[in-house]
């Protein structure tokens, strides 16, 4: 068995987990939701801590705002957007994907194309 | 006096390396004669530091520096681990590793003489960079100007035995870089045959190594001494220590290709440059003090403005020879899909990909602060969705690289694996079936389970067991990746399935972790030689007769006015029960209990990979 045949079987296996993985994806519950989101905020008051991590006075309102709205049914983006309002985006640790931020994000994956390319053009196909 | 002999020490060292730099031009020496010289220079060098050494010992504030950073009534260790303490301490520290390796690479065997003399050379020239460096702004030697009889003590925070040891450990790797990059630079200046590569292989896993133990003691202090459960933050003053780390991990894989007869050597020269410019920037970016990290050190920006000034220096006389003295053409490459070439090429392009993300995560809010006059941040979340996803190909291929072939993409047993990738899917999905499904968690479990399993295989089928060194050297890297395949499992179990309990707790109660009753027997404080102590005593699984004990609680430092938490933690080999006491309310005790899966894996396979890091360094 070649090599290549190999990894075929090793990308469906994987592909088809990543499918599974989607389908099962569900929400979860409201204390989960608030982790989730507050792990992604800066504790303002501390060194470089999340809100989460964090036992500061600060924190801790900003704890119990998040709960509050995320039982109001806000949702995530929409506390965000609150919070930097308020904040700034220096609260955010996911910097925000918008048009200032383009180099941040997509360099990654534009220097993991231009890899690719390379792998690919270097690449032999035939044995040697 | 101690530190009238420290300076002239550190600035004869500096006068002998500027000698033997013109001897390079001026006065030809024998090889004897130089080989004293730069002894004794690494000698004074290291004199210099344990002058400075035994000024803190014996508490001798007539120095200005000890006065500042140390306190008669600290515990020995304190008053030993305070030399690197501080700012200046630690460039003197700096600079006496810088020496150590010269000092040992002076005694080298079967190297080109010239070629072993250059790499000197050039180290002598960083010595007198860094060691002006000190003496012009950092000198730890100044004599206070008042006369006083106790000093100002050192940040509690840094009163820990892991973080005594953390910088010398930390800094063998960044400073081991400096003989990898004068290894490539004489490398490029001689050019005459490939046996640098073989010398800048063993240096690099030395540095390598110790890089990798300071980083885990870093993180192991982060996760006892911060208290907040986390070993690993994302935080600038830990991507500084991870970008020389994964460029000198490919640099370690890339030196492999050298025994296929495919030397990459330009690859390899662009790396060791670029390693040590990292730890240079690294320094810059920390003592600079322009990063707000939650290891934060006292610092002052003038002073980064000269480490930046070295950091153009070093970094830009490096890749100048680079592009000048390019290395003769090597043969092409033989590349396939795949073998084992391509696989350490497509491993060399990720790792650098995922240095490249840091490098700009970390000094993306700095640029936007210059540009736009905002402050952002970026924090784990960017480095979380970017350099995990860009390594996950990388960890597939390493589970079978090992066992490639250099010449041919024909594997052996390859059936073995994808059956053994088959079954180990639908185990670790009926596993994460049954617990809360976590798309991250059911991929690192994949991941690590697969690079430990692969390995295993590869060893048992391609090899015959015997129990003596030359095996275990043979096995060597299929251990290494067995090491981080535990490492990952543990990474994942601990980030994802990490459970948080919050109590409110009076005296006496009793509660329920894990389904084990812990009693929460009382409140002590008690007054230690240069703290006051608050603990908190649990008892754990009081059911049984031998209950464990576990205190958790905070420390309070008067000398600097300053509290540092200190958590409780009860290790067992499958998790961490992590003990968090918080404040008090109408008598009521705030607890935090974290359940930490696995946590014991990741630091097994850290140690992991630092033995095998030690026994490729034996291997040639």
């Amino acid at each position: 068995m070649k090599l290549n045949h190999f990894f075929r079987v090793f990308h469906i296996t994987i592909l088809s987990f990543v499918f599974f993985t989607f389908k099962t994806f569900a929400t979860g519950n409201i204390d989960e939701r608030v982790k989730k989101l507050t792990l992604e905020l800066r504790c303002m008051t501390c060194q470089n801590q999340s809100i989460y991590d964090s036992d500061a006075e600060f924190s801790n309102d900003i704890k119990k705002i998040v709960k509050q709205k995320l039982q109001e049914g806000k949702s995530e983006r929409d506390i965000k957007r609150f919070l930097v309002e308020r904040y700034g985006e220096y609260i955010l640790f996911r910097p925000l994907m918008n048009y200032n931020n383009i180099f941040l994000w997509s360099f990654p994956f534009i220097l993991l194309i231009i890899g690719l390319f390379f792998v690919l053009i270097k690449t032999k196909t035939k044995k040697a | 006096m101690s530190s009238l002999v420290g300076f002239l020490s550190l600035v004869f060292a500096i006068g002998i390396n500027f000698y033997l730099f013109l001897s390079r031009y001026i006065f030809k020496f024998q090889k004897q004669k130089f080989n004293l010289f730069i002894r004794s220079a690494s000698l004074l060098t290291l004199l210099s530091f344990f002058s400075l050494m035994y000024a803190y010992v014996v508490s001798d504030f007539s120095n200005y520096n000890v006065f500042q950073n140390s306190h008669s009534n600290k515990p020995l260790i304190y008053k030993i681990s305070g030399t690197w303490g501080n700012h200046e301490g630690s460039m003197l520290l700096w600079l006496s590793i810088l020496s150590i390796f010269s000092f040992f690479f002076s005694f080298t065997k079967n190297i080109d003489e010239s070629f072993q003399r250059l790499t000197l050379i050039i180290q002598s020239l960083l010595h007198i960079l860094f060691g002006l460096f000190i003496v012009f702004t950092s000198n730890p030697f100044l004599v206070n100007s008042i006369l006083v009889n106790e000093g100002l003590g050192l940040n509690p925070i840094l009163q820990d035995p892991g973080l005594a040891v953390h910088p010398p450990i930390l800094y063998g790797g960044y400073v081991g870089y400096s003989i990898v990059f004068s290894i490539a630079i004489a490398g490029l200046f001689q050019n005459t045959d490939d046996e640098w590569l073989y010398v800048a292989k063993k240096w690099s896993l030395i540095s390598w190594t110790f890089l990798t133990g300071g980083i885990a003691l870093g993180s192991y202090w982060a996760y006892y001494e911060l208290g907040w459960g986390g070993w690993w933050f994302w935080d600038p003053v830990e991507n500084i220590s991870l970008m020389p780390w994964i460029a000198g991990l490919a640099l370690v894989h890339s030196l492999m290709m050298v025994r296929g007869e495919q030397a990459i050597k330009k690859w390899i020269v662009f790396l060791s440059i670029l390693c040590f410019s990292l730890s240079v920037f690294g320094t810059f970016l920390v003592r600079s003090g322009i990063l707000t990290s939650v290891h934060s050190f006292a610092a002052d920006a003038s002073r980064g403005i000269f480490i930046l000034l070295i950091f153009f220096i070093v970094t830009g006389f490096g890749f100048l020879v680079f592009l000048l003295k390019e290395p003769k053409k090597s043969n092409a490459l033989n590349l396939l899909f795949i073998n084992k070439v391509s696989a350490l090429v497509i491993n060399n392009i990720l790792m650098i990909i995922a240095t490249l993300t840091i490098l700009l995560g970390t000094i993306y809010p700095i640029i936007i602060e210059v540009l736009y006059n905002k402050r952002i941040s970026v924090g784990g979340p960017y480095f979380n969705s970017t350099v995990i996803p860009i390594m996950i190909p990388g960890f597939l291929l390493m589970s079978i690289a090992p066992i490639l072939s250099w010449q041919t993409n024909k594997m052996n047993n390859s059936k073995k694996y994808v059956l053994a990738f088959i079954i180990l899917s639908v185990l670790v999905l009926i596993q994460s079936y049954f617990l809360d499904f976590n798309t991250w968690g059911f991929v690192g479990l994949l991941l690590g389970f697969w690079i430990i399993l692969a390995s295993m295989i590869a060893i048992f089928s391609s090899y015959k067991i015997k129990i003596n060194i030359k095996f275990f050297k043979i096995i060597n890297p299929h251990v290494a990746h067995i090491g981080v395949g535990i490492a990952i499992v543990g990474i994942t179990c601990s980030s994802v399935f990490q459970n948080e309990l919050d109590f409110n707790l009076s005296e006496g109660d009793k509660f329920n972790v894990n389904g084990k009753t812990v009693l929460f027997e009382k409140i002590e404080t008690t007054n230690q030689i240069n703290f006051q102590s608050l603990r908190g005593r649990f008892l754990f699984d009081i059911e049984k007769n031998q209950s464990k004990e576990i205190e958790a609680g905070k420390n309070y430092y008067p000398v600097s006015k300053m509290i540092t938490s200190e958590a409780g933690i009860l290790h067992q080999w499958n998790k961490d029960i992590y003990f968090i006491l918080g404040d008090q309310k109408n008598n009521e005790w705030f607890v935090k209990v974290l359940i930490n899966p696995f946590v014991s894996f990741i630091w097994l396979g850290v140690i992991i990979m630092i033995y095998s890091g030690l026994i490729a360094v034996t291997r040639r």
